[in-house]
């Protein structure tokens, strides 16, 4: 045998680690536990996380809130249609020295952050959109051949609203790509309303009691890389993804009817990765299939392109993906249709 | 590995092996139940004659089971797939499939309570085909003849009678009887009716074979009756041969002895050997040689005897075949191997070969002496004949003559060209009221007349035609 599994004692402290921040996030946005879950896994697995809901339903809150409990430096852009590039990756500005010489200064740009919240993301110019792959992919910002690093660790959390389209521009698809997951946010129900209502005057979000220092961030970072990933896990995630192009093997017949482009290979690292954060944040030291389950969906929401079938049927991706995750045997047993393996 | 997780994996590996073999064998089962049945069921509508059916069907499981292991070793997945699979249905989270590669020694005693996945099979389908099959089976298997034979056209069984009349044929070609060809005809026909031999129409059959037993038996007879001709020349001529042998003995005259000679030539000049259906004969030279023969001439006529009796041995074992076939009537053969026999043998010939003086027939005379005689005989001598014997005070023994109804009520029934059936006074009533009862008398009795009586009964027939 060639690894060694975490043990138990290395792993229970990043647990414990991702509990409390979870806890603190349950405590200061209501009801939306399962979101905070996936936020939490997308930074552990270092990855940007595309939010999409209507106004006022607490992205902004989240990505701030997040911020606060994990003590890293957060920015917020709103993206405009007439924002430049240079409006978000900083410009070079001529600047007079104290000896009466005058010289180009870098001023950098709200990217370099920690956290940065792209509002609106949508509503950008293609041009500005596209001056954040760099960002997003290498985690550097390239201005006259001048190559800067971002603060480590960086994240995009980008939100954009699927209504009001008059005016935006949709993300393209290699951008799109670079997002972990796609959250979508929905409505909350009339208990946690209530709840909303009675705590939270005016809106305003309590503080967090607890903070997560950047030592301890460093560690739960250390223990994701050490989550093993056993080779039916990464098995199923290969089949899973080869099972979301048309006329693959193990396609359905909603993938080989709606679909007209699978997800890559970044989304099978995605899942990989992003397996990981849950089965760190569920207190267990290997990715189990549940744990692929899990966020397989947000993974794949934004990666499968659909055709104007699916469009006409009113078929959404979340739909195809469930349908797909149902249908496949985890373990690739292939048994006979009338033999089943049940649990005991 | 937690070692009741390591158990209970191979516990599953095993059953699961043993429910992919189990479940084979049950499909392979119903497919060969059915195609036995069906074979069985063909075989018997088409009439075929009985086989092991039975150790046939059971014979079938021998490889099924083999198949069936072979294919449960190779659907059985691979145990890396059912780990994965027991992890996750014991919800381990990828501990126990990551033994595969990593210690998880740290993890074991934090595992779930472990249990043994179990294994369904939804055999409600195949199970019913499977006793459908099986039904099926037992069915074409124990299915009462007179059902199954359904198709109406069944052949006859004349098999035996075939080869009856196959023997026939062969052992009428062995002896020459009928010429080769006809005899490849015959056996071709034969074997054609009986492939076309149908109970719908059975005559057919039957007056086919009927027609080549009825062209057996003529050709048997023909034969038999060519070789008694034959024979009874032979035996003559053989009489006549051996007479000449002792007459020449006895002093025989050279003119008698040219006489027998020439007679004997034409004795087997007339015997027509060499032609018919049953052929044989003499060599050339010795049938030329037979009118210089001569009495003293031992050697030759040695030979000229053993060419007779191997003509008459060739003879006697075509009859004696055609009679173990039943082709002849049995007294045919006793006919011929007594044909031509003279009751006094030779000595009685070659006595008179020897005395005769003025030119005898030896041919005649050895009819003549056939019929018997006392002594010698002699030359032809008148008949004398005496007075009759008087019917007066002859006492006849009295009979009681059985009851006789009148000619007058007698009725023309039909007329047979065959001599009337003779049976004994005693009439026994086989069936009905009167069974096992006796009864005498009637017109239906034939009488034997005695001698004595003869003469009574034709005076009693005269007095009714007065």
């Amino acid at each position: 045998m060639a690894d060694t599994i975490l043990k138990p004692e290395e792993l229970q402290p990043a647990t414990d680690l991702a509990r409390k921040t979870l806890e603190q996030l349950d405590r200061i946005l209501l009801g939306r536990s399962e979101l905070h879950r996936l936020v939490l896994i997308g930074i552990l697995s270092r990855g940007h996380v595309l939010l999409e809901g209507l106004p006022g339903l607490g992205k902004t809150a989240l990505v701030r809130t997040v911020g606060q409990i994990l003590k890293l430096d957060f920015k917020r852009v709103q993206f405009t249609p007439d924002l430049m590039p240079g409006d978000v990756l900083g410009a070079h500005i001529l600047q007079e020295t104290a000896s009466g010489k005058r010289e180009m200064v870098f001023q950098p740009g709200p990217v370099f952050t920690n956290i940065l919240l792209a509002d609106e993301i949508n509503r950008a110019s293609p041009k500005t959109q596209s001056a954040m792959l760099e960002t997003m992919q290498e985690g550097s910002v390239t201005l006259l051949g001048t190559t800067r690093a971002l603060p480590q660790p960086f994240f995009v959390l980008a939100s954009q609203n699927p209504i009001e389209l008059e005016g935006t521009y949709p993300l393209p698809e290699a951008q799109l790509d670079r997002f972990l997951f796609r959250l979508l946010f929905d409505n909350v129900d009339a208990e946690v309303l209530v709840r909303i209502i009675s705590e939270r005057r005016r809106g305003e979000l309590p503080a967090p009691t607890w903070q997560m220092e950047r030592q301890q961030l460093e560690q739960l970072f250390q223990v994701m890389g050490r989550i093993y990933l056993p080779r039916p896990v990464s098995r199923y995630i290969a089949r899973l993804i080869a099972a979301t192009h048309p006329g693959a093997a193990e396609a359905t017949d909603a993938v080989n009817k709606y679909i007209n482009y699978g997800a890559s290979p970044r989304a099978a690292i995605a899942i990989a990765e992003a397996a990981r954060g849950h089965a760190l944040v569920s207190g267990r030291p290997s990715v189990g299939f549940e744990d692929v389950k899990a966020v397989a969906q947000p993974v794949l929401n934004h990666r499968l392109i659909l055709n104007y079938q699916a469009r006409f049927d009113r078929l959404t991706t979340s739909k195809l993906v469930t349908e797909l995750i149902d249908r496949m045997d985890e373990t690739g047993l292939n048994l006979p249709k009338d033999v089943e393996v049940a649990a005991g | 590995m937690n070692a009741t997780h390591s158990q209970n994996l191979r516990l599953l590996e095993r059953r699961l092996k043993w429910l992919l073999a189990l479940r084979a064998s049950v499909r392979l089962m119903t497919v060969w139940l059915f195609l036995w049945g069906v074979t069985v069921l063909a075989a018997r509508i088409a009439g075929l004659p009985h086989a092991l059916w039975l150790a046939w069907g059971i014979l079938g499981v021998v490889p099924i089971a083999l198949i069936a292991a072979w294919h449960s070793h190779k659907r059985l997945p691979a145990f890396a797939t059912l780990r994965a699979r027991y992890d996750l249905l014991n919800r381990c989270g990828g501990v126990v499939m990551s033994e595969e590669t990593a210690d998880t020694a740290a993890w074991q005693d934090r595992l779930p309570s472990d249990h043994a996945p179990k294994l369904r099979w939804h055999s409600g389908r195949p199970m019913l085909l499977f006793s459908v099959s099986a039904l099926f089976a037992g069915t074409a298997l124990l299915i009462p003849e007179r059902l199954a034979n359904l198709s109406g056209h069944h052949t006859l069984e004349i098999g035996q009678i075939v080869e009856q009349l196959k023997t026939e044929v062969q052992v009428l070609g062995q002896d020459k009887i009928l010429e080769d060809k006809k005899v490849e005809d015959l056996q071709k026909q034969l074997s054609q009716v009986e492939k076309d031999s149908s109970d719908s129409d059975p005559s057919k059959t039957w007056e086919a074979l009927d027609h080549i037993k009825e062209s057996n038996s003529q050709a048997a007879k023909q034969a038999a009756e060519e070789a008694l001709a034959k024979t009874t020349a032979l035996t003559q001529a053989e009489t006549l041969a051996q007479a000449m042998q002792q007459a020449a003995e006895a002093g025989m005259s050279q003119a008698n002895a040219s006489q027998a000679a020439r007679d004997l030539a034409g004795m087997l000049a007339a015997a027509n050997l060499e032609n018919g259906v049953l052929k044989g004969g003499i060599s050339p030279e010795m049938a030329a040689d037979l009118n210089h023969l001569s009495g003293a001439d031992r050697e030759r006529l040695q030979q000229l005897l053993s060419a007779l009796q191997f003509n008459k041995n060739s003879l006697d074992h075509t009859v004696s075949d055609l009679a173990q076939l039943k082709l002849i009537d049995p007294s045919m053969l006793a006919h011929c191997r007594a044909a031509g026999t003279c009751t006094n043998g030779c000595s009685a010939l070659a006595k008179y070969l020897s005395t005769c003086t003025n030119g005898c027939k030896a041919g005649q005379m050895c009819l003549l002496l056939g019929k018997g005689g006392p002594g010698g005989g002699g030359p032809p001598a008148p008949l004398t004949w005496k007075e009759g014997s008087s019917e007066n005070d002859l006492k006849f023994q009295q009979h009681a003559l059985p009851p006789a109804t009148s000619l007058a009520d007698a009725h023309l029934v039909g007329l047979s060209r065959s001599a009337p059936q003779v049976s004994d006074n005693t009439v026994e009533i086989q069936s009905g009221a009167l069974m096992d009862a006796q009864g005498n008398g009637g017109s239906a009795h034939a009488q034997a007349i005695l001698p004595e009586h003869r003469q009574a009964v034709q005076n009693f027939f005269k007095r009714d035609g007065q």
